[in-house]
């Protein structure tokens, strides 16, 4: 019986937090032999390890379905999951900026329209500062709606900038610093902290 | 034609759950000495803008009365019963220990649909004691065992502790709530650049950051927080919170029982002691409480209290995740036309025990698994049937000896 069950958002975080983990001492034989299992061990047997979407793994987290869970900053901006939040993992790093055309006007009062992954963090992003904004969530090529008339502008991450530069599309402000992140469900903490403290030490270790 | 009951079966298998909760809960509540009692369920609107609590004034339900006055659907049982009693003579002798089963309604504006809930709580008023936060606290630890929870975990801390720190720094509501949210995220990356950004006094802003990290075993915590603190008002509030803990020890539940000084209460009226019971693999806690000296001084009163509520609906969904038996029905008796007369004589009798029976003449789509016992009578003989195994009997006190122990 495994003694914690970790989460981990597929794609771009995944990669990272497997040599991450690595790094840090914990490592998952099957995740080498390419094998499809969608639930594997570390060696000690100690830590069970399952793969999510990234778009639910705040869910997985504060529902219990996993009790830690390895996540980019901005789904938890987006997501605001009730979880503890206890480190910065320090890889996956990048910015989540606006993103418009160069020179764009934006302050006459009229509503301004924003694609998105992150409706939700770019709705507040602009509240706080007293705009008017209607966010248009996407999944995907966002950079696409400014230039094709979806929107005026977008909120979304950059790593290097490549593929805004490409667009013709530059960034007008920044909004906040990306990185992987641990999130803990607030149960599990309370429940197993010996078990959640010590992967916790382990990671730390790494970080040092 | 046949219908179709077992759509229905469901709802009346949840309810069963939601029952069961409910029963073990106030037969716990019982044993502490707690008696029941019940508030009106419409409350003046005026009485909930008058305090400062977790009720959402925009979450309320609003009823309007044929006179003109705004009447709101109970959104919580401890605020009426706390003005109750300020307005009657108590004495300052006085102890009441009072408990509730009620529904609470609130539309919160992210969750339309679900107005209802079920909260059962207790009060226990007019003892400001160490003894009496443990009693309380112990109560809370019995009841979840009861229910058959086995990683049962309170949370305690204080909310004065943070209320003392920030009242030495100052910050706007804004940046007060973000700190709040951060804390309650043990958000330890972020904490500390946040207070430097708002220039916060360095030696506070030291304490601050390192409140989430306040949790764990109370002996533990208590040892590392003496070192970072650096006033009475800290010191009296943690040894206060380590007095109770010593009490909790005595009535064996120091396994269940972490601090957390970065425990924020939502509600405005809390004043020392708070707590939460989470359950394992259950993100939420399923249980909340804590002193609110305070409360009664709004209407005009000094009465001590301290209680906890429970939500009955998140209890009975942790319970299905941790699967529990479902609850059975204890006897069936089937029988023909010519025995009717002593097939009710014998349900009479066995009701007149307190057993539950169903009997019927027919066989209904009912399965053999919601009964204990399956009793059938003809003409030819009685026979009684338990787990494939079948017996016969002839008199009834033959009956309950086999149900009553002899197999």
């Amino acid at each position: 019986m495994a003694e914690i069950t970790l989460a981990i958002a597929t794609g771009r975080t995944a990669k990272r937090a497997m040599v991450f983990l690595e790094k840090a001492g914990i490592d998952f034989p099957d995740y080498h032999n390419n094998s499809r299992k969608l639930v594997i061990y570390d060696t000690t047997k100690k830590i069970k390890l399952i793969f999510a979407k990234t778009a639910d793994l705040c869910t997985y987290i504060e529902k219990g379905a996993a009790d830690v869970g390895i996540v980019g900053k901005d789904t938890i901006m987006e997501e605001q999951p009730d979880v503890y939040e206890l480190l910065d993992l320090g890889f996956g790093k990048c910015k989540l900026v606006v993103a418009g055309f160069p020179n764009q006007q934006l302050n006459n009062g009229q509503l301004i329209t924003i694609a998105s992954k992150y409706p939700a963090v770019a709705e507040s992003f602009f509240a706080e500062k007293g705009k008017r904004v209607e966010a248009i969530k996407l999944n995907g090529s966002v950079e696409l709606a400014p230039l094709i008339g979806l929107s005026d502008i977008i909120v979304d991450i950059v790593e290097t900038g490549t593929t805004l530069k490409e667009n013709g599309l530059i960034v007008l402000e920044e909004i906040a610093d990306i990185s992987a992140r641990l999130i803990v469900n607030k149960a599990s903490y309370a429940t197993k902290t010996k078990h959640i403290q010590e992967f916790i030490d382990q990671l730390k270790s790494e970080l040092e | 034609m046949y219908t179709d009951y077992r759509v229905i079966d469901e709802y009346v298998n949840e309810y069963q759950k939601f029952e069961k909760v409910t029963e073990t809960i106030t037969r716990r509540f019982k044993t502490f000495g707690y008696k029941r009692i019940k508030t009106s369920a419409f409350e003046k609107y005026d009485l909930y803008s008058q305090v400062n609590s977790s009720v959402n004034k925009n979450e309320m339900i609003k009823v309007i009365d044929y006179t003109g006055d705004v009447l709101v659907l109970r959104p919580d049982v401890t605020i009426p019963i706390t003005k109750e009693l300020a307005e009657s003579e108590l004495t300052d002798q006085q102890e009441l220990r009072y408990f509730y089963v009620q529904d609470v309604f609130r539309q919160p504006f992210d969750r339309l649909e679900t107005i209802e809930s079920t909260q059962a709580g207790i009060e226990y008023f007019g003892n400001r004691s160490a003894e009496a936060d443990a009693e309380v606290i112990a109560l809370a630890c019995q009841t979840l065992h009861d229910l058959g929870f086995t990683d049962i975990k309170i949370e305690i801390g204080h909310a004065g502790f943070f209320q003392e720190l920030i009242s030495q720094i100052n910050l706007n509501p804004l940046d007060l709530r973000e700190l709040k949210q951060m804390i309650q995220a043990k958000n330890l990356v972020e904490i500390r650049p946040f207070l430097d950004r708002l220039q916060v006094d360095p030696s506070v802003a030291q304490v601050i950051e390192q409140i989430p990290l306040l949790y764990g075993d109370p002996v533990e915590v208590a040892k590392r927080a003496q070192e970072l603190i650096m006033n009475d008002q800290l010191t009296k509030q943690l040894s206060h919170l380590m007095e109770v803990y010593e009490i909790i020890k005595m009535y064996g539940f120091e396994d269940q029982v972490n601090m957390d000084l970065g425990l924020i209460n939502h509600m405005d009226y809390y004043s020392d002691i708070i707590f939460q019971g989470f359950i394992g693999q259950f993100g939420q806690p399923v249980l909340m409480g804590g002193r609110y000296d305070h409360l009664a001084d709004k209407f005009g009163a000094n009465i001590p209290a301290i209680g906890f509520a429970c939500e009955i609906d998140s209890l009975v969904q942790a319970i299905g995740e941790q699967g529990t038996d479902p609850i059975k029905t204890d006897v069936l008796v089937i029988y023909e036309k010519d025995v009717m007369a002593e097939a009710i004589q014998l349900t009479n009798h066995l009701r007149a025990r307190g057993y539950s029976v169903v009997a019927s003449k027919k066989r209904k789509s009912t399965t053999n698994q919601d009964f204990r016992y399956l009793v059938e009578m003809n003409k030819v003989g009685y026979k009684v049937n338990q787990q494939q195994q079948t017996k016969s009997f002839t008199e009834i006190d033959e009956l309950i000896e086999l149900i009553e122990g002899g197999w």
